[in-house]
């Protein structure tokens, strides 16, 4: 066994026990925690893939940035351990027996396929770095590219719609409350 | 060089443009009358409009990322259409908002998105179509800023359409390792049917039945539906389940048509079970807008028996069909955002006793009641009727059976309704209301609409012709 | 592989940085009270829990954040080609640029950066 592949067995171990820790832990911060576990591991496959600007973004981006965000979510709705319901011992049983019951699906599914016959191109193995990154995103799919901003704007222009309604509701009733 | 693009992208064009001109006049602007802007931008609406008129040629740019041609044309001039009633009929709601700007921005930030989609000639760019007009259409359905319901109905709202999302990029990404390609022209070169394949597919599906409400992923509909401001939720119901549709019989029939007799039996099984479970949830409802709510997947389930037919036909009745449903359902939602707007009255039995005082939103309601139910004057009629024709086209009798038989189950809400309207009576009836010029105008092009595309024959004639065959 | 050394290095700087906490468990002897456990050492004790609700403002910020920095993740793969690829490249990012300012400016006059 190569480096490569023990460092694929490692990662994978790592992510999926990462992913359970996270939907099984009380506390939702713990959760949080776990899901930097699993999208470390994750970028590590994107480097394992010669994927090295996609791993760096992911770091940043998920790890960092939506992480952050996803603890200022349980700040604002004060989700403590304390409040989470309990769920009902059979819809556990169902969700484990649906999920169990897909995920053979997929591994049969993925067992009889020939994907060596019509796998998705991978060239010389350095589509991943930034510089053909660059060069695909700006030549091939520069539509995608413009519409992403616009997909932005509108996300802002939502965000502040919503938001601001909010923080509106806050200041009248902090005046009322701390006079001012 | 630049008109080979111009031309062709023009609806997307004059869309961000007007969107680009609100933000404009929001960020540069410091006093602005709502009203004039609202006009303003209805006025933008009709030229966008009239500008999908002009003769366009079939295009293919951007490396095959965006594609056009009549049909695609004709598909988002119906789009067009039902976002210009749509703008109608909120106005008056939208006259007292603070945040009427945003509402346009919103809207025309998704109309742009389901262009794109349908558009688009690759997976990638599909998706991003998909979510430009999701994430606005999220906002949109919290805009009732003071209520708490149209919140509630915005977080469903992300969550399921986040959830749908994922399966919808779980199955392109594993299409994607299956075929090695995402443009839709090479994809159906390589599909053979493998279970992997098929997989990926049932994932898409999947994806795609989130986004137009069929049966098992229905869940999100009646909450969303009845929680959103009316505007949205007529958006939602015809606009956005008008544009789904479209790319999604599209993909079935380019993209995915080496699978058809795979995807025939899932959509059958589907389509029964959708039309079933929403004409039975329907009969028990007594908000007018969960009614509709249900009656819409319903009539998802009706389209889907269309899809099956995989014909020429099959692709007509979808979009002829959907453009009646545009009419009817606008007319039925409008009826009901003006009364709800001006009464705050949502209940059917509120409604009782309402051709007293109101004879024209009435008859406005019974009409598109009827053309909703398919009885025969209307266009609806005909809609359904190509539709179960389509399906019958392979033989399927025993299914068509089932879907004539949830026409009449259908027939018994919609006439509980219109008996409400014109024969019950009640101690506090809804007193005369007052129907603004611009909520009419949309109201008259939803009765002509309803009464002149069934009988005229040429409509449909000119969708076939334009139809993709099998 | 070349990137096979990177994820070591990876790996190397985490064991490097996890290797000197455990060391510091080992060697350091510690006391353990109820006082190590406080915020603050020394001064008022602190009363209730660190569980407060939050304004949704620093969402706000965070959500807009997050958009600026996703625009800025698509800054590098372009700053490497635009040499490659010349004008339209240039073109292809003022636009996107100008469109996500028009959002910022948006932003700004709602009011949505002002702290409150």
């Amino acid at each position: 066994m190569g480096t490569t592949q023990l460092l694929f067995w490692f990662l994978s171990i790592l992510a999926i026990l990462g992913a359970i820790l996270v939907v099984t832990s009380k506390n939702p911060v713990h959760s949080v925690l776990w899901l930097i576990v699993v999208f470390v591991a994750i970028s590590g496959h994107y480097i394992l893939l010669d994927a090295q600007f996609l791993a760096i973004v992911n770091l940043i981006v998920y790890a960092g940035a939506i992480m952050v965000l996803f603890l200022f979510v349980f700040m604002l709705m004060n989700l403590n351990a304390d409040t989470e319901p309990q769920k009902n011992r059979w819809l556990k049983i169902a969700g484990v027996v649906t999920g169990g019951a897909l995920l053979l699906v997929l591994v049969a599914a993925l067992k009889k396929a020939d994907l060596k016959a019509q796998m998705a191109e991978m060239g010389k193995g350095d589509i991943g770095l930034i510089h053909n990154l660059g060069l695909v995103l700006f030549k091939d799919y520069v539509v995608p590219f413009e519409i992403s901003s616009v997909l932005f704007l509108s996300a802002m222009v939502g965000v502040v719609v919503i938001g601001k309604k909010a923080e509106e509701d806050k200041t009248t009733l902090g005046s009322q409350k701390y006079g001012g | 060089m630049w008109t080979g693009i111009m031309v062709p992208l023009r609806q997307e064009l004059m869309v961000t443009l007007i969107l680009f001109l609100l933000l404009f006049i929001k960020v540069g602007a410091s006093e602005y009358r709502t009203g004039t802007i609202l006009r303003l931008v209805n006025i933008l609406l009709l030229a966008n409009l009239v500008l999908g008129f002009f003769p366009c040629p079939d295009a293919t740019l951007f490396n095959g990322m965006f594609h056009t041609g009549r049909l695609i044309v004709l598909e988002k001039n119906i789009l067009n259409l039902g976002t210009l009633i749509v703008s109608l009929l909120a106005y008056d709601w939208l006259k007292e908002h603070r945040q009427a700007l945003e509402f346009y921005m919103l809207l025309l930030a998704t109309l742009t998105g389901f262009f794109f989609m349908i558009s688009s000639g690759n997976l990638l760019m599909f998706y991003l179509g998909l979510e430009l007009s999701t994430i606005p259409l999220t906002a949109l359905s919290g805009f009732d800023l003071e209520k708490k319901q149209s919140s509630e109905a915005a977080l469903k709202f992300i969550i399921s359409s986040a959830f749908s999302s994922a399966l919808l990029l779980f199955g392109i990404s594993l299409l994607y390792g299956a075929t090695g390609s995402l443009g839709f022209d090479a994809i159906p070169r390589r599909l053979d049917g493998s279970a992997f394949q098929l997989f990926a597919f049932i994932l898409l599906l999947s994806g795609f039945a989130f986004k137009i409400s069929v049966v098992p992923f229905h869940l999100w509909t009646a909450d969303v539906y009845e929680g959103s401001p009316v505007a949205v939720t007529a958006y939602l119901s015809v606009i956005s389940k008008g544009a789904v549709f479209f790319i999604f019989i599209q993909a079935l029939y380019t993209v995915f048509r080496p699978l058809a007799g795979n995807w025939n039996r899932m959509l059958i099984l589907l389509s029964v079970l959708t039309m079933l479970t929403g004409n039975l949830f329907a009969l028990r409802q007594n908000n007018l807008k969960r009614l509709l709510a249900f009656s819409s997947i319903t009539q998802s389930g009706f389209i889907l028996a269309g899809i099956t037919g995989s014909s020429r036909a099959g692709d007509a009745s979808v979009i002829y069909f959907i453009l009646i449903y545009i009419f009817s359902n606008l007319g039925a939602f409008g009826v009901v955002s003006l009364i709800s707007a001006q009464t705050g009255r949502e209940n059917i039995d509120d409604y009782k006793g309402l051709y007293a005082a109101n004879p024209l939103l009435s008859w406005v309601m019974a009409i598109s009641l009827f053309s909703l139910a398919g009885i025969p004057p209307t266009a609806g009629f005909f809609g359904k009727f190509f539709l179960l024709m389509a399906g019958a086209g392979r033989g399927n009798y025993v299914f068509i059976g089932i879907a004539a038989l949830n026409m009449v189950i259908a027939l018994y809400y919609y006439l509980r309704v219109i008996k409400a309207i014109f024969m019950d009576s009640q101690p506090q009836p809804i007193g005369k209301l007052k129907i603004p010029l611009l909520p009419n105008i949309a109201f008259g092009l939803c009765v002509a609409g309803i009464l002149v595309t069934g009988v005229m024959g040429w409509v449909y004639d000119y969708i076939y012709s334009l139809s993709i065959g099998f | 592989m070349g990137s096979s050394s990177l994820i070591v290095l990876f790996f190397a700087g985490v064991a490097f940085a996890a290797g000197g906490i455990a060391a510091a468990r080992f060697f350091v002897k510690g006391t353990k009270n109820r006082q190590k456990g406080e915020a603050y050492e020394c001064g008022i004790p602190t009363s209730g829990t660190p569980w407060n609700q939050f304004s949704i403002g620093y969402y706000l910020y965070a959500l807009i954040f997050l958009i600026f920095d996703v625009e800025l993740v698509f800054m590098y793969p372009w700053a490497v080609a635009v040499r490659r690829i010349g004008m339209p490249a240039l073109v292809e990012i003022v636009i996107f640029l100008f469109i996500l300012f028009m959002g910022f400016l948006y932003a700004h006059k709602k009011g949505a950066l002002k702290w409150m």
